[in-house]
């Protein structure tokens, strides 16, 4: 209950900005030192009862931002924080999402150490060279879209430079996914032939904590008369149980194309345990590429069109070792995802569906969320997940009873 | 440093001789009007804000500050746009590539997702963060776009009338400017749409001098329809700051780059 005082305490503290406005206020943005955030209510509930687990809600958070940047001379030390409570979980909520200090040396190599959030490749929701970790639970569960990419503690050096850009993470402590533990949504076991939802929640072995065992992601870049070309490796495991070790290596290409942007980009995964794809507990090898095209369809209205093949490669010898192969995974895996976007009444108004749909798996999920600004410190979100399909294995309709609804309310201060 | 000079002399010579003759040849007043507009100096920095206003008397606020550097005069520029207020955009970061000979190459980041995501060319007439100002506003419409005629030259201003050549890629029909005589500034625009209506305004509210640029330090852009608007204010402007190109680039996208984001010392 003391968090919640403090949380109701908190916007009357918040640092009076609203005035921006009045003509004697530019000063503020010569501050070394800003603290803002948002204070946020969530409540997501299910559609169908799952009988595995027994709350019906999948989403209950009460949660404070505080987002900070102090700049002492040429570092910048940066921290966004969440703390509250989530009463899915039953547990506090005390999470920073970024607390590094990020300098330059010798004017050309930037370095950023700590917990950070990180992003690269070209897909929409869909990754391919980016291993970063994905809390997944929060993306399903209807959390805001900057919550589908989990921090990690990790060493960022990048050198920009026409010719070709570095950019090097190096996570020395292996970050694994936010996975489905069976706690707010059940998942599909094919030990058990069906959906579980463990009690205790599934906790699966993480690899060693030793730098060895650390993991590291290269991109080279360079943007030639608009077209954006990039390069990446990676070696360290793959995000989510049974967290076996992956090499990858893969590339990326993004360019105008008409009035929209086409993107493609592939990736190919090495399961280094793996290598002829016998072994049923790890993962094979897989080729991945991405295509896809957006545009402005009509003023203010976007159409994003993506195609995605996930190809199993080894596939007989997977077959051949499976101990159930009625759920192996299809040696070619089609993803097809929509993305569109309406925003109206300068911006105040947004309407956006995502669809992802597999014909292969025969499974789907879509993704409607409407977003209101009711002024520059209030907004709601509204939304839903929803998944579908014919087999309770396939990625997307194993969730088919955590199918929910949701509603946001913020205020940003 | 040629190009400072070059824009510096363009810049001097515009300002002082203009006034004294009497343009007759629209592409030529156009061409000086789009210096006056776009490229004074060889760069420039400026703090902004703006208030969005719709009908029913609603605010919305942004405050952001830009640096520009010209490549060459009414040649290729950049731009890149640091969002500082509501806190709900800030740290947004917004690049313009501008291409004089092909669609300009616009990123957006998103720092909440560490996310770098590009914009389409065909969103160019689409509301820059939900104002009444488009993303071609920002940086500037290429002349080559559209035909101009002369349509009639008063005491203060010559009265252009513009059609697009490619009537597809835009909202409007025509639209005219107001251009004044002495500083080629164009003070106000007119937008007219397929029926004939003004249906959008875009006016100068406040001229100063900046080391010897003037400069719009306030300006509107109403929707005629809906009665919303936008009012942009400019502070702390500065010219010839030797911004590098290397500034204009991803890096600053991740590090907005503070040494040249900061006021200017007064000069």
């Amino acid at each position: 209950m003391r968090a919640l005082l403090l949380l109701l305490l908190l916007p009357a503290l918040s640092f009076a900005q609203n005035d921006m406005w009045a003509d004697d206020d530019w000063d503020d943005e010569e501050a070394t030192r800003s603290w803002n955030g948002f204070f946020e209510g969530a409540f997501g509930t299910r559609l169908n009862d799952d009988p595995l687990v027994q709350n019906r809600n999948t989403l209950e958070d009460l949660r404070w931002r505080l987002e900070s940047k102090w700049q002492p001379g040429k570092t910048t030390i940066s921290l966004k924080a969440d703390a509250g409570y989530d009463g899915i979980e039953d547990d506090w909520i005390l999470d920073a999402r970024d607390l590094s200090i990020a300098f330059t040396v010798g004017g050309e190599v930037d370095f950023r150490i700590g917990r950070q959030v990180q992003t690269w490749g070209t897909g929409d929701l869909v990754f391919l060279n980016d291993l970063f970790p994905k809390d997944f639970v929060s993306f399903f569960a209807g959390r805001d879209d900057e919550y589908l990419k989990a921090p990690s503690d990790s060493i960022r050096i990048t050198r920009y430079s026409p010719v070709v850009g570095i950019d090097l993470s190096w996570t020395p402590v292996f970050e694994p996914d936010v996975y489905l533990t069976g706690e707010r949504f059940s998942f599909f076991s094919p030990l058990a032939g069906g959906n579980v939802a463990p009690n205790p929640p599934l906790s699966a072995a993480e690899p060693e904590h030793s730098f060895s065992n650390g993991e590291v992601a290269l991109r080279l870049f360079r943007t030639i008369n608009g077209r954006e070309f990039a390069f990446y490796a990676f070696r360290g495991f793959f995000k989510q149980p049974t967290f076996a070790p992956l090499s990858s290596i893969g590339a990326s290409l993004r360019q105008p194309l008409g009035q929209g942007l086409f993107n493609a980009e592939f990736v190919y995964y090495d399961s280094r345990d793996d290598d002829n794809g016998t072994d049923p507990m790890l993962p094979n090898d897989q080729l991945r590429f991405l295509l896809g095209y957006e545009w402005e369809a009509l003023p203010r209205f976007t159409i994003g069109l993506q195609y995605y093949l996930e190809t199993t490669l080894d596939y007989a010898a997977l077959l051949d070792n499976a101990p159930q192969p009625q759920y192996a995974p299809d040696e070619h895996r089609h993803l097809l995802t929509n993305r569109l976007t309406y925003r109206a009444g300068r911006d105040r108004f947004t309407w956006s569906l995502f669809t992802f749909y597999s014909p292969s798996d025969h499974d789907g999920y879509v993704r409607p969320v409407f977003t209101y600004r009711h002024s520059d410190t209030w907004s709601v979100t509204a939304g839903a997940n929803l998944f579908a399909g014919r087999d309770e294995h396939t990625f997307f309709n194993q969730l088919q009873d955590a199918s929910n609804a949701y509603v946001r309310v913020r205020y940003n201060y | 440093m040629r190009y400072t000079l070059v824009s510096m002399l363009t810049a001097i010579a515009l300002t002082q001789g203009a006034g004294a003759e009497t343009l007759d040849n629209a592409d030529e007043i156009v061409a000086r009007a789009n210096l006056a507009a776009y490229y004074a100096g060889a760069d420039g920095r400026s703090e902004v804000r703006m208030i969005i206003s719709d009908a029913q008397g609603r605010e919305q606020r942004r405050q952001f500050t830009v640096l520009r550097r010209d490549l060459d005069d009414a040649g290729d520029q950049s731009f890149l746009v640091v969002f500082s207020q509501p806190s709900d955009v800030r740290d947004t970061v917004f690049l313009v590539d501008k291409h004089v000979t092909r669609e300009d190459d616009r990123w957006l980041y998103l720092p909440g997702l560490d996310l770098v995501k590009r914009i389409s060319a065909g969103d160019k007439r689409t509301s820059f963060v939900g104002a009444h100002y488009f993303y071609e506003d920002v940086s500037g419409r290429r002349p080559a776009e559209d035909t101009h005629e002369l349509v009639e030259t008063s005491t203060d201003f010559y009265v252009l009338k513009h059609v697009p050549l490619d009537p597809r890629s835009v909202e409007f029909t025509s639209y005219v400017t107001w251009i004044d005589r002495s500083s080629f500034l164009p003070m106000k625009i007119d937008y007219t749409n397929a029926a004939g209506d003004v249906y959008r305004r875009v006016e100068v509210i406040e001229v100063i001098d900046v080391e010897g640029h003037p400069t719009v330090t306030a300006s509107r852009v109403s929707d005629l329809q809906t009665g919303g608007r936008t009012d942009m204010q400019f502070r702390n402007i500065a010219y010839d700051l030797g911004i590098p190109a290397d500034v204009f680039t991803e890096r600053s996208l991740r590090n907005p780059p503070r040494e040249w984001l900061q006021r200017p010392a007064s000069r």
